[in-house]
């Protein structure tokens, strides 16, 4: 990229950070509802993105560590009172050993695509048939998170600021990362295994470990979107914890917006959360699943018509306006 | 001490033997072919040398250090790299990135890990092509680029299957030239290949495989007069 | 935990008749997946549909359960044809996965447009099959299920002499072996491919069919059999059609067994476990398939 439009990315991502930064002083409760879903599934897509779209193993079932992170954090506040602030590293510390054990069962036993899809399902369905016979977590019932009042120490707030500046940090310190990590060697290697797993292998990547490494990462920062999300809604029971619902959508914000890129999911979710939220409030309680209803349409048009997403699409755009663009004396890779 | 001996390697696929009894050394700095005719055994012993398959039998020593058993990336990291008879690119990166994997392997950071790229690129002729993506490239460039990724990992031995399969003529004198060059800066080369003027003009030794056994050893002048070899490759003479 | 022989028996009798009916719902993505390497996740909402269908022809039109194969068949035909032509053909040649997503997508529309239609009501036909009831011993065994394990051994027995046995059975072999020769040697492939999709989706109408008897209808009851579909046709061996057989008693004893010793949903567990366990260490399936 040329170095203006770098300096004026920089600015465009400084003035956007600005914005979100004092949102809450002129949005409304439900307007800053909304900004609370997109951030919350913005940073929990890009968690995904890091083994889906980056590692090219698409988890049909990553719900597995939202629910983990949701359960953990919020049985310790309800049994020990522990507050949610530490217990959601534990539930990320518990999440990344599962992570780590599922990764290591299917990748050393080289599932791949619609297998290790179906692996990551049932594991999923496990879990909601565990949860639903384990009443000393709440069974089928779930947990509560009990209202304590405006306790910012026990990550609990009495307008959706509080929520929302939390969110926003994670969903920064998130996607930071990752644009981070896909120029570290990690980064290209991981992107090297997806391309074609024997040539990686054949340039010694260690490909078991790489994607390994890529599941606990992102069942880490999964489990860490759990608590917020437990603590956000309020309420978790297994199937809207562990259920296929939050694993799609999980995903579909990143495929959406582009697989494999820093701010695919982000876009993804800023461009359907808000619709689909809408849409919700429209037909309400007289339709329930219209929000899904949308995002299953918009999965197939995707797929049909832009199936790399919209970064895809743009990038395709650029290419072709690009083409006879000669290689740069020094070649620095932006964002 | 040798740098690469291989001692009554064996590769046995159910019934069928692939390989059987493979003994050869290599020295340090030399360009050793291995031809043989088709289903020979040549890509199994490049295979195995390369940790993609398992010896049934038999021992890889490379410097000292068994291979037996160790996974490619392990083997790569040691200073063994091998190229792909069919072009294996990362498509949707750039040629750029697809070397940068090839470096990766002696330098951690990235901007070294860069820089190595660059100048390997321009070594084998791609660095104009440095932003193109893998999928775009033609098969020539698809072949240096094989060539380059593998020369980014700074190997001491470099396995080279069919590098110049599917090229024209002149296409064919860059690679060889190429190869030429970089045996002459050090690097030692195991080299597999079906055309015969690819092989005799570069080799200083040829192992010639028939049926998963050697039967031939030799300079390219003895083995193109070699009656057995003669005989695997045109059949029974007269 | 509760013990005892005679709930094991039961659990038994009853595990080997569902489990007729998990291998019927799976025979058809065998040969969708197996045999034409064609991923449909949306496999367990077409059996809704046609269920939902079989529902109201019983519930409401009054007709004889096993009547309604007649209408709900050809409809799951269509069904599975037109979505095939509409969505499914355009990404054939993409990346599995985009087929997953695109048929998750369709999954999701269909569950929530019978959400709308239907509501989230639990149906249950009654019908005179509903009652009838054999004794064997301390055993009950339901009329209801006995047919429906007859109607799937028959379908599947049918499906195997099909493709066999028939020019156009052939044809979908050939395809799915090799669709480049069979198209050199006159085999139509789109249509191959259309058929082969239609024949998977219309196993299920029959499976609804002789389900509705003793099985309720929800948006959501396509998810649990949809997975056990899958689960049926890795254990038995992709394109395996006795193998899915097997595999679908295995399943059918799994969970039947499982539901009457494990307290709760416990038995769930057992056979996502046993799933995992099998895509892990053999994916080929138990008793191997005609492709991995």
């Amino acid at each position: 990229m040329k170095k203006v439009w770098k300096q004026n990315g920089f600015l465009a991502i400084a003035a956007v950070l600005l914005l979100a930064a004092i949102l809450p002083l002129f949005a409304g409760e439900y307007a800053l509802h909304i900004a609370v879903l997109v951030l919350l599934y913005a940073y929990l897509s890009t968690a995904w993105n890091i083994l889906g779209g980056y590692g090219g193993q698409h988890s049909l079932g990553h719900s597995l560590f939202l629910g983990i992170g949701a359960y953990t954090s919020t049985f310790l506040f309800t049994k020990a009172g522990l507050t949610p602030w530490l217990g959601m590293w534990i539930g990320a510390v518990l999440a990344g050993l599962v992570g780590w054990f599922v990764g290591y069962l299917c990748f050393r036993y080289g599932l791949k695509g619609p297998y290790f899809a179906l692996v990551t399902i049932a594991i999923a369905e496990a879990m909601v048939s565990l949860t639903n016979n384990l009443n000393a977590i709440g069974g089928a019932m779930g947990l509560e998170v009990k209202w304590e009042g405006n306790e910012p120490l026990l990550m609990q707030f009495e307008s959706k600021a509080g929520y929302y500046y939390i969110i926003l940090g994670m969903t920064i310190m998130a996607i930071w990362l990752v644009h981070w990590l896909s120029r570290q060697r990690f980064g290209y290697q991981l992107v090297a295994v997806r391309e074609n797993e024997d040539a990686a292998e054949a340039l010694g990547v260690d490909t078991l470990r790489t994607k390994i490494q890529a599941s606990v990462l992102s069942a880490i920062l999964t489990a860490l979107g759990g608590t917020f999300f437990a603590q956000y809604f309020t309420y978790i029971n297994p199937r809207n914890v562990f259920g296929e619902g939050p694993s799609i959508q999980i995903l579909l914000f990143s495929i959406v917006g582009g697989l494999g890129t820093v701010w695919g999911p982000a876009v993804g979710a800023l461009v359907l959360v808000p619709i689909a939220e809408l849409a919700r409030g429209w037909l309400g309680g007289s339709f329930a699943g219209a929000h899904l209803l949308l995002y299953g349409a918009v999965m197939v048009l995707v797929m049909l018509f832009m199936p790399k997403g919209i970064i895809g699409l743009y990038e395709s755009l650029r290419q072709r306006l690009n083409r006879n663009r000669p290689a740069p004396e020094e070649e620095r890779r932006s964002a | 001490m040798s740098m690469l001996t291989v001692s009554n390697l064996s590769r046995y696929f159910g019934g069928l033997a692939a390989v059987v009894d493979l003994s050869f050394t290599m020295e340090e700095g030399e360009i050793l072919g291995l031809i043989g005719p088709n289903g020979a055994g040549k890509t199994t012993v490049f295979n195995m040398l390369s940790g993609f398959i398992v010896p049934t039998s038999g021992e890889i020593v490379y410097q000292g250090r068994r291979l037996n058993g160790l996974k490619p990336h392990q083997i790569c990291n040691l200073g063994l790299t091998r190229t792909f008879q069919v072009v294996q690119p990362f498509p949707d990166m750039t040629v750029l990135e697809n070397t940068m994997i090839g470096a990766y392997v002696r330098h951690r950071n990235t901007a070294d890990a860069r820089r190595k790229a660059l100048a390997t690129l321009e070594r084998v002729g791609l660095r104009e092509k440095a932003n193109t993506l893998g999928r775009d490239l033609t098969l020539l460039e698809l072949k240096r680029l094989e060539i380059g990724k593998a020369l980014a990992s700074e190997p001491h031995l470099l396995l080279l299957d069919e590098v110049a399969a599917g090229l024209k003529d002149t296409e064919i004198e860059d690679i060889l030239t190429l190869v030429r060059q970089l045996n002459q800066e050090g690097m030692t080369l195991l080299i597999v290949e079906h055309l015969m003027k690819v092989i005799m003009n570069l080799s200083h030794r040829i192992i010639v495989l028939d049926f998963g056994k050697m039967i031939a050893e030799g300079t390219p002048q003895e083995i193109s007069h070699n009656p057995a070899v003669l005989e695997a490759y045109l059949g029974q003479e007269e | 935990m509760i013990f005892s022989y005679e709930l094991l028996a039961q659990a038994l009798v009853t595990g080997l008749l569902i489990g007729g009916v998990f291998a019927l719902i799976s025979v058809g993505l065998s040969m969708i997946w197996g045999v034409m390497k064609i991923i449909n996740f949306a496999h367990g909402e077409f059996l809704m549909i046609a269920m939902y269908i079989a529902y109201f022809l019983t519930a409401k039109g009054g007709w004889d359960p096993y009547l309604t194969i007649l209408v709900t068949a050809p409809t799951l035909f269509l069904v599975g044809a037109l979505i095939f032509q509409s969505t499914i053909r355009p990404i054939l040649k993409d990346p599995s996965m985009n087929q997953i997503m695109l048929t998750l997508g369709l999954s999701l529309i269909l569950q929530n447009l019978a959400l709308v239609f239907f509501k989230a009501d639990v149906l249950t036909s009654s019908t005179a099959y509903t009652r009838m009831n054999l004794m064997l011993g301390p055993v009950v065994v339901r009329g209801s299920q006995l047919i429906a394990f007859a109607g799937s051994a028959l379908t599947a027995v049918f499906l195997y002499w099909f493709l066999q046995k028939t020019e156009a059975g052939r044809a979908i072999r050939a395809t799915a072996q090799n669709r480049d020769a069979a198209a050199l040697v006159g085999v139509d492939v789109r249509s191959t491919y259309l058929l082969a999709f239609g024949i998977g989706s219309a196993t299920l109408g029959i499976a609804a069919s002789l389900m509705i008897p003793f099985y309720y209808t929800s948006p959501t009851v396509g998810l649990f059999f949809g997975l056990i579909a899958y689960v049926v046709v890795v254990m038995g061996g992709l394109g395996n059609f006795i193998g899915a057989l097997a595999a679908g008693l295995i399943i059918g004893l799994t969970e039947s067994v499982g539901a009457a010793m494990l307290p709760g949903s416990l038995s769930r567990v057992l056979t996502y476990g046993l799933f995992v366990v099998v895509l892990l260490f053999r994916p080929q399936g138990i008793f191997g398939g005609k492709r991995q």
